[in-house]
Formats: C-alpha cells, sequence, structure tokens
C-alpha cells in the first residue's frame, strides 16, 4: 500500500472504523513506514483531544425562549393566552397589555351575553381592544430577539384585518427584518389582510426585494393563494433570474395557477 | 402555511429535548457566539415545523435537522452578522470553566484550550467537518448525506482538516512560547 493509500484510512483508523483486512494493511505500513507512522500518531492524539474538549452547553434561557415560543404559536392557533413567565420591563410591560386584553375581552364576551344589541359602551370597548392588540403586536413586532418578534407576529394575526398600522408593520417586517424565520412568519400573517390594495402592492413589492429562497417560496404561494393575477411580470422575473432553482420551479408553477 | 396541529407542537418540544444540545454545540463551533448559537437553535425548531413535509422518513432524522441547521447558519450569515474572530477571542481570553481542576490537569487543560483555539481558527468548512464527525459523533456516510459528497471524499476530507488543525495547533504554541 502506498502512503496516499494509508493516509485515506486514517479517518477510519481514528475513528475506529477500518475493517480487519484494512487495519492489517494500515498495520503493516505504518510498520515500514516511519513518516505515516509519526504521523498517524500526532494526529490520532489531537483527534482523541478534540474528543476531549468540553461541550459548551446553553444557558437556561434558550430553553424557555424555545416554549414561549412554542406556546405563542399554540396560541396563534386556537386564540389562548400563554402564561407569561419574563424578566425584562419591557417584557413585563407587553405581558401586562396582554393580560387587560384578557380582561376586556372577557368583558365583551360578558356583554354580549347580557346584550345581543351593541351598546355605545360595548363597541367603545371594543376598540379599546383592537387598540390593544395593535399596540401588543406593534411593541412585540420591535424586540431585539427573533422569538419575542414572532410573538408579534402572531399577536398580528388578531389585529383587526384593516388595521393599516399592523399591515405596515408586517409588511416592513417581510422586507427588513434579520430573521429568515419571522419572515416567513409575517408572510403567513399577511393572509387575514388579502382584501386590502395595500396588502397586494406590498407583496408583490416585497417579492422583488427579497433574496431568501424560503421566503420567495412563501410570497410566491401567498401570491397564488390571493389570486393576485397581476404579479405576472415580477413572477416571469423571477423565472429567469432567480438563483434558486426551487425558486424558479414555484414561479412557474404560480404562473401556471394564475391563468 | 397549513395550521400546525397541536400533535405537531408536542413533537417539536420532544424533539428539542433530544437535539438542542448537539444542535447548539453545532452552532457555537460554528458562529462562534453563544448568543448567536441559541437563536439559530431556535430558529431550526421551528423551520422544522415549516418543512416537515420534506422530511423523508426513509432517511436519517439527524441528516434532515443538520440540512436544516446548515440552512440557517447559511441564512444567518448572509444577513452579515458574523462576529470577527478577534471579538470571539476577547470573548473566549479566559479558560475554559468545566475543566477538572487538580493540577496534573493543568497542562492538559492548555492543551485543550489551545486546540479549542486552533479549531476556531480553521477554515468553516475544514471546521464543520470535525465539529460533526468529532463532536457530534456522526458517520462518515451521514456527513456525506448532509454535506453532499461520497462517503470517501468525507474521509479525505477529515483527513485534510486534521491536518490543517495540526498546523495551526503547532503555530499557534510556538507563539505562546517565543
Ligand atoms: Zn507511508
Amino acid at each position: 500500500m502506498t502512503c496516499e493509500e494509508t493516509k485515506q484510512l486514517f479517518a477510519d483508523y481514528w475513528s475506529d472504523g477500518l475493517n480487519g483486512e484494512d487495519e492489517i494493511k494500515l498495520q503493516e505500513h505504518l510498520g515500514a513506514c516511519e513518516g505515516c507512522r509519526k504521523e498517524a500518531e500526532r494526529l490520532g492524539a489531537l483527534w482523541r483531544d478534540l474528543g476531549a474538549l468540553p461541550a459548551e452547553q446553553p444557558g437556561p434561557g434558550l430553553r424557555s425562549r424555545f416554549y414561549d415560543s412554542l406556546a405563542a404559536f399554540r396560541s396563534g392557533a386556537d386564540d389562548r393566552f400563554s402564561q407569561p413567565s419574563h424578566r425584562s420591563p419591557a417584557k413585563q410591560m407587553v405581558w401586562q397589555i396582554a393580560a387587560g386584553i384578557a380582561l376586556l375581552l372577557a368583558g365583551v364576551g360578558a356583554g354580549y351575553g347580557l346584550r345581543p344589541n351593541q351598546s355605545p359602551e360595548l363597541s367603545q370597548l371594543r376598540e379599546e381592544v383592537a387598540n390593544m392588540r395593535q399596540l401588543v403586536a406593534l411593541s412585540l413586532l420591535q424586540q431585539q430577539s427573533a422569538s419575542e418578534r414572532l410573538r408579534g407576529v402572531s399577536y398580528a394575526l388578531r389585529a383587526e384585518p384593516n388595521d393599516s398600522e399592523v399591515l405596515g408593520a408586517l409588511l416592513d417586517t417581510v422586507k427588513r427584518d434579520s430573521n429568515v424565520n419571522v419572515r416567513l412568519a409575517a408572510v403567513d400573517a399577511l393572509h387575514p389582510f388579502a382584501s386590502s390594495p395595500a396588502t397586494r402592492n406590498g407583496i408583490l413589492q416585497a417579492l422583488t426585494k427579497q433574496d431568501a429562497p424560503l421566503v420567495q417560496v412563501a410570497l410566491i404561494d401567498l401570491l397564488v393563494d390571493l389570486k393576485i393575477k397581476q404579479a405576472e411580470p415580477e413572477l416571469r422575473q423571477l423565472l429567469q433570474n432567480a438563483g434558486d432553482a426551487g425558486v424558479r420551479q414555484r414561479a412557474e408553477w404560480a404562473l401556471e395557477n394564475l391563468q | 402555511m397549513a395550521r400546525v396541529s397541536a400533535g405537531e407542537l408536542s413533537k417539536l418540544a420532544v424533539l428539542f429535548e433530544r437535539h438542542h444540545r448537539a444542535l447548539f454545540r453545532y452552532f457555537v463551533s460554528m458562529s462562534r457566539t453563544r448568543e448567536m448559537a441559541e437563536d439559530l437553535v431556535q430558529d431550526v425548531f421551528f423551520r422544522m415545523l415549516r418543512y416537515r413535509s420534506s422530511y423523508d422518513p426513509s432517511r436519517p432524522f439527524t441528516a434532515w435537522m443538520y440540512q436544516i441547521a446548515r440552512n440557517a447558519g447559511i441564512d444567518q450569515k448572509r444577513g452579515g452578522e458574523v462576529v470577527g474572530i478577534e471579538e470571539y477571542m476577547e470573548r473566549h481570553a479566559e479558560p475554559a470553566s468545566s475543566s477538572p481542576g487538580p493540577e496534573e490537569h493543568a497542562s492538559r487543560g492548555q492543551n485543550l484550550n489551545l486546540l479549542r483555539r486552533a479549531l476556531d481558527r480553521l477554515p468553516r468548512d475544514k471546521r464543520e467537518i470535525l465539529v460533526l464527525s468529532r463532536f457530534q459523533n456522526m458517520k462518515y456516510e451521514q456527513i456525506g448525506e448532509i454535506l453532499g459528497c461520497e462517503t470517501g471524499t468525507v474521509k479525505v476530507r477529515v483527513y485534510r482538516a486534521m491536518r490543517a488543525l495540526e498546523q495551526i495547533y503547532f503555530a499557534l504554541e510556538k507563539e505562546k512560547v517565543s
């Protein structure tokens, strides 16, 4: 066996993955060739040391953030509030607002039970609820951490479908958020705003500015869902110029489906 | 996006408990900051929800997970949020806290510290292949699946990465002596 062939066996040798035959051939060569033997020893020792490097452990914050986001997804799905368990004042404020909304909602519900006809106080109350939802969504969308912003997106889903400020913040998130996951969630959250012409224009704009293939595909799907036929020029452009094959395929599919 | 069912959310929690430490170690080794690594771990699990339809149950789950992890890391890098090596070195100037302590371990601890610094200086692709094979204990076949190359190629690249690591390690050692 040559030195070259021997070195190709080193990776298996270090990880105890050599079969009997190769092991014998390797040992034979190492017995005869000092250069390879020394290299096998030196690199083997380094390999062992690599295995002894202590693993860095995540902080406790990672787990709590994960479960917070999970709860946000859940509450986005069934419209329930998860348990607050937070430290920073900003977060606490947001949660206080959220709790306020919950109380108000309970009040609105009770109002409905008592008086089926809308009273002035009741409509005022509902307006307040809408304002608070808007406030929560907007303030969460500005948070530093991606999981907080994700939560903001899930609040935006509960805003009034004609709330132009929340719509603006969502479109801004789709265009500019540094985290692809947040951008994706914001695309999904645009569905309820479909009837607004601003949404349609915003989606088209976001599509031309977007560079992450995942978000591009999500935006294309949204265009098809909302049957936005005027997207044809943008889609043709993607079909021609997109660097990602998946995006090109999806654009082609969308063009067929929007006919 | 189709609504995520409650069952899928609980399954995600199980996957999180099983894999988040390994993923964190992967990202810390690749991205060099704890904050970013934690963000990326979080990212991977929610991407799994989104791409759950792309999972092929006949293939190993971890290969799929690390494919998602790599993409998450690449997207993050594109966002320009990568911390320079100097800043990283500053942050990691103090020796690893989890070393055993007694004097006979001191020199070994020092070597390991040097080794960690050498690993951090290794080019990204070489570092990644060592992190996957040595820290994540992955079979070379599986690494080939994640990186999209033949098993034989993986083995050769492991060898080359070890050679490069050794060179950097020696260079750092010399720096320290002189
Ligand atoms: Zn030889």
